[in-house]
């Protein structure tokens, strides 16, 4: 039995890392006595450790799926590269709290403790195999990151913010948890493969109840990546919250939510039924209102980061496309746009936070005559912008040209011309950031001295794979579609 | 000889990374690379036309590697007889543009490096024949283009760029769904991405289902392809970039606009959307030709309102796009041949039009024929500047499609060869060239004859650099003028393999 257990604690080494971690990094923080002092070493441990748990995870990835602690949590090749895209994103995220202003400086390793925090609940989000685990998950993800979006303590925003996000997740989970119960109680069980066995011998008032009950509890996963109409909270959360915190946001916790919506469909309505249409007619409103509120919204964001953050609705509502055939294919296609968007997302996050940092502002007057005052930083963001609009040579459009893929297999021609309109849509405002950068010119001073020679080289690394991704995908093609999802 | 494509290809990408790594501050040598690298592109498409076999119809210098196996993407490149004039077109008016953009002062290394990068890319769509490497692109061409316009542009710039870069990517989005679509059509298989595999009407049998009504499927895409060439074109009614974009647009980069992206346009309907859609495209062929028709009178009538000399000519062009059009709508030996006879002879012409617009402009720093405040911009240009008027009156006479000169032929082989389908349409159109006449020989009496305008005494007549390039396209004029043959057989086999497809539906 020990050593059963300890068998299959093995695979769930990365997890236990983070856990570690975490507990380190809170008695590391109290051991330091200067109140100001530079968290740089604590920072670096943390990077280190969480490179150690990148190996752990790879390690998994050639592994045999299974299910562990009694069925509790999967560890398949899909969770596992979920995770692998989340710890690098939490990677970027820390490099970035440590390099911002928006962090203050004492919170510095607190921000670190807190995305370990939402990365562990995102980690059992992703490889959840019953409700329970699953609603664990939610909340861990959820209560650590309400702290996070109120990180700047002396900003009313940023109080807001984490009040806001506070009040709708809570409101949410409980309406998730609400839809869970009557599950449980129609169906008799939490574990995912037993309750979508009796799903077919359905019918009559307990059909029309676990109806209700899953789009109760998909309430729960929407309201978390913020797709439409639970989107309400994005707005203020994204703005209220510092730069790194909303970077993370737009990663982590939406890849973990969008895993888990992943593995439920696939789960229950991969076999065709009654739910399964509804389901899957449910996902293309869903995905066709989210694009178009996500991107119509963004155009006239003047903060660039709030732009990013609405930008980041109408990727999830495309990525949510992946979901709608209910097959491998859609899911590499996820997988790949999840690894896409992360780089993308990170590196203009990443080059917003720094101009901020100078300029004391997001709005677009920063990003004026970039070209100018710093050529490279700025080539490399219109590069992320246009990638973002889904531009060859660029991963951002072999991730789109993929989704665009899946649905016209389907032939699902009408959601496909849906996300087409939203694609140039998308394009249009991109490009008005990209003409700010490069058209015109620069006021004030002409040279930007604020891009350190390391957050260069962060982000010239983070844009290798931008461009690499977007002419030779083959590799990573066949790594995200071999990660498929274990259902028994 | 089989790699020659590849090293046309990429040549400009090698040049472009000269460009880049030369010092910012000697711009003699970033001009001179860039110089260096057209001219041998230049020989080298001379070279690919030497060696060129006109008797078949058979892609030739063909390369191809797997590039993405999984999707059965691969680098495919080869030309028939359409792209090789193309690629001869490109190289001849990217090496005049170096010449002409020696006046360029501002950012000098960025101006060039793009220059040759969108070489690059308009050489890829010309020889592509993987419908994914076409797309690519397609696309990255975009990107050179939008920084050429909205940095080196004129005042309105920012608004002409983006409003070309939302409009082709419009259209362009919607092509992608064909190509996708395509891709599933054929089963995913081998040859699921290969252009030429898919023509000759395959898909004539297959419907789609749009928001729960079935459409055949042969007319939605090829109405998404249409959309995707039509903006690019442009043909009416999806004109309205196109005078933003040349207006604003450094000469150089309305000379490359006018003279080989629009022709992309047409080489899409040529070897994607009319092959692949046959049946499709023989239905639609009277909508086509009413909006070549509209393109032709609209476009012409437009230029005459003009008062700027480079609108008038950018609405010009609109209206001999128009003429392809037609010419292509009938899908006759003669209106194909005409019609890629006019895709060749408008690069040339046009490009000489705008060349000398901008020489004019270097002088004048205005373009108007009448200025807004209702006094002459110019007048009198003949007895300052004689040199300028002789090229100028070449020029001219070629676009509007004077006989002897290379407008003519094509034109007339375009009315020739849609005569008897569209007999009417034909009739109408022949009214476009007499408004062509009027509003160019309108503009020449204004801008040239007359009293000399006392702003325009201190201007210099042509330099030994602006001669030296424009010889070139004056040489072309003229010559394909009296004699087309050189052009006609490189394309007689393509055009005849085009046709003979066509026939069948």
């Amino acid at each position: 039995m020990i050593q059963q257990l300890f068998g299959f604690l093995g695979y769930y080494i990365p997890e236990i890392i983070c856990v570690v971690l975490m507990t380190t990094l809170l008695v590391a923080e109290s051991a330091v006595k200067d109140e100001n002092a530079n968290r740089g070493k604590i920072i670096g441990y943390a990077l280190a450790v969480l490179s150690i748990c990148l190996i752990f995870l790879f390690q998994n990835l050639g592994e045999a799926p299974l299910h562990i602690f009694h069925k509790a949590v999967t560890i398949d090749p899909f969770s596992t590269l979920i995770k692998i895209i989340m710890v690098l994103g939490t990677m970027g995220a820390i490099l970035l709290s440590y390099s911002s202003k928006d962090i203050y400086s004492n919170l510095k390793s607190e921000f670190c403790i807190m995305a370990v925090g939402v990365l562990i609940g995102g980690m059992l989000l992703a490889s959840a195999n019953n409700m329970l685990t699953l609603y664990l998950g939610i909340e861990t993800l959820s209560i650590l990151s309400y702290v996070m979006s109120s990180f700047k303590r002396d900003e009313a925003t940023s109080t807001e913010a984490g009040m806001k996000y506070a009040l709708y997740g809570g409101l949410s989970a409980g309406v998730a948890l609400y839809g869970i119960s009557h599950l449980y109680g129609i169906l008799g069980s939490i574990q995912f493969a037993e309750m979508a066995s009796k799903l077919p011998g359905l019918e009559g008032a307990n059909l029309a109840i676990v109806m209700v009950a899953f789009i109760l509890f998909f309430v729960g996963i929407g309201y978390k990546i913020s797709l439409f109409p639970f989107h309400m909270w994005t707005p203020d959360v994204y703005q209220g919250s510092p730069i790194p915190v909303t970077a993370f946001f737009s990663i982590v916790p939406k890849l973990a939510g969008l895993a888990s919506l992943v593995r439920i469909s696939m789960i229950f309505f991969s076999q065709s039924s009654v739910l399964t249409i509804s389901w899957v007619g449910l996902m293309i409103v869903i995905s066709a209102m989210t694009m178009s509120v996500g991107n119509i919204t963004a155009i006239g964001q003047n903060s660039v980061k709030r732009l990013l953050a609405f930008s980041s609705i109408g990727h999830v509502g495309l990525m949510i496309l992946g979901v709608v055939v209910l097959n491998d294919v859609g899911i590499r296609a996820i997988l790949f746009y999840g690894i896409a968007y992360m780089f993308m997302t990170l590196i203009a996050f990443y080059i917003t936070s720094q101009l901020s940092d100078m300029y004391g502002s997001d709005s677009h007057e920063v990003f004026k005559g970039l070209i100018y005052k710093h050529p490279l930083m700025a080539i490399i963001m219109a590069g992320v912008l246009f990638s973002l609009a889904g531009m060859p040579p660029f991963s951002g459009f072999v991730a789109k040209f993929n989704i665009f893929s899946v649905i016209i297999e389907k032939k699902l021609y009408g959601i496909a011309i849906v996300a087409a309109i939203n694609s140039v849509i998308s394009l249009y405002y991109y490009v008005k950031l990209a003409k700010t950068m490069i058209f015109n010119e620069a006021d004030g001073e002409s040279k930007v001295t604020g891009f350190t020679p390391a957050n260069q080289a962060v982000i010239v690394a983070l844009f290798i794979p931008v461009l690499m991704l977007g002419i030779f995908w083959e590799k990573i093609m066949i790594l995200s579609g071999n990660a498929t999802i274990f259902i028994n | 000889m089989n790699g020659i494509l590849n090293w046309i290809l990429w040549l400009p990408i090698i040049g472009m990374v000269g460009v880049i790594l030369t010092p910012k501050a000697k711009e003699n040598v970033i001009r001179l690379v860039t110089l260096v690298t057209t001219s041998i592109t230049l020989l080298l498409s001379i070279l690919l036309y030497l060696k060129f076999d006109t008797s078949t119809a058979e892609m030739q210098f063909v390369v191809k590697f797997p590039w993405i196996e999984q999707f059965h993407i691969n680098y495919f490149l080869g030309i028939d007889g359409i792209t090789m004039l193309m690629t001869f077109l490109n190289a001849l008016l990217f090496f005049i543009c170096t010449l002409s953009s020696w006046t360029i002062h501002k950012n000098v290394k960025a101006y060039f490096a793009l220059l040759l990068m969108l070489q690059s890319t308009v050489f890829g769509v010309f020889f592509s024949l993987d419908f994914f490497l076409f797309y690519v692109y397609w696309e990255v061409m975009l990107l050179p283009m939008f920084f050429l316009i909205g940095i080196w542009g004129g005042e309105n710039r920012e608004y002409a760029a983006i409003k070309f870069f939302l409009y082709t990517f419009f259209g362009s989005i919607f092509m992608l769904v064909g190509i996708i679509a395509l891709y599933y059509a054929t089963g995913k298989g081998v040859d699921s991405f290969n252009i030429l595999a898919h023509q000759g009407g395959k898909f004539v049998n297959e419907t789609v289902t749009i928001f729960g009504h079935q459409f055949s499927f042969e007319h939605i895409f090829f109405w998404f392809m249409f959309l995707g060439f039509a903006i690019k074109v442009p043909v009416f009614p999806f004109h309205t970039w196109l005078p933003h974009a040349h207006v604003q647009a450094p000469t150089a980069v309305s000379v490359i606009l006018a003279g080989v992206l629009l022709k992309m346009g047409t080489y899409g309907f040529l070897r994607i959307a009319f092959p692949i859609f046959p049946k499709a495209a023989v239905d639609s062929s009277t909508i086509i030709a009413i909006l070549g028709l509209i393109s032709v009178i609209y476009g012409a009538f437009c230029a005459m309102a003009q008062d700027d000399v480079k609108k008038l000519v950018a609405y010009s062009s609109v209206s001999h796009m128009g003429f392809v059009m037609l010419g292509l709508s009938a899908m006759t030996t003669q209106g194909v041949n005409g019609a890629v006879l006019q895709m060749f002879n408008h690069g040339t012409s046009t490009a000489m039009m705008f060349l000398l617009i901008g020489i004019l402009y270097e002088r004048s720093h205005h373009r108007w024929i009448v200025k807004p405040d209702g006094s002459k911009g110019y007048g009198g240009l003949s007895t300052k500047l004689p040199k300028y008027t002789t090229v100028f009156i070449i020029g001219m006479f070629a676009s509007l499609g004077l006989p002897g000169l290379s407008g003519f032929i094509s034109e007339a082989l375009i009315f020739l060869g849609i005569y008897q389908k569209f007999t009417t349409i034909t009739i109408i159109a022949v009214v476009g060239l007499l408004i062509g006449a009027a509003y160019l020989l309108w503009m020449f009496k204004r801008m040239f004859f007359g009293e000399v305008n006392p702003e325009t005494e201190d201007y210099e007549d042509m330099n030994a650099r602006e001669v030296f390039y424009m010889l070139p396209l004056c040489i072309c004029v003229i010559v394909f003028g009296i004699f087309p043959s050189p052009l006609l057989n490189v394309m007689k086999a393509s055009v005849g393999h085009l046709v003979e497809l066509m026939a069948k539906f």
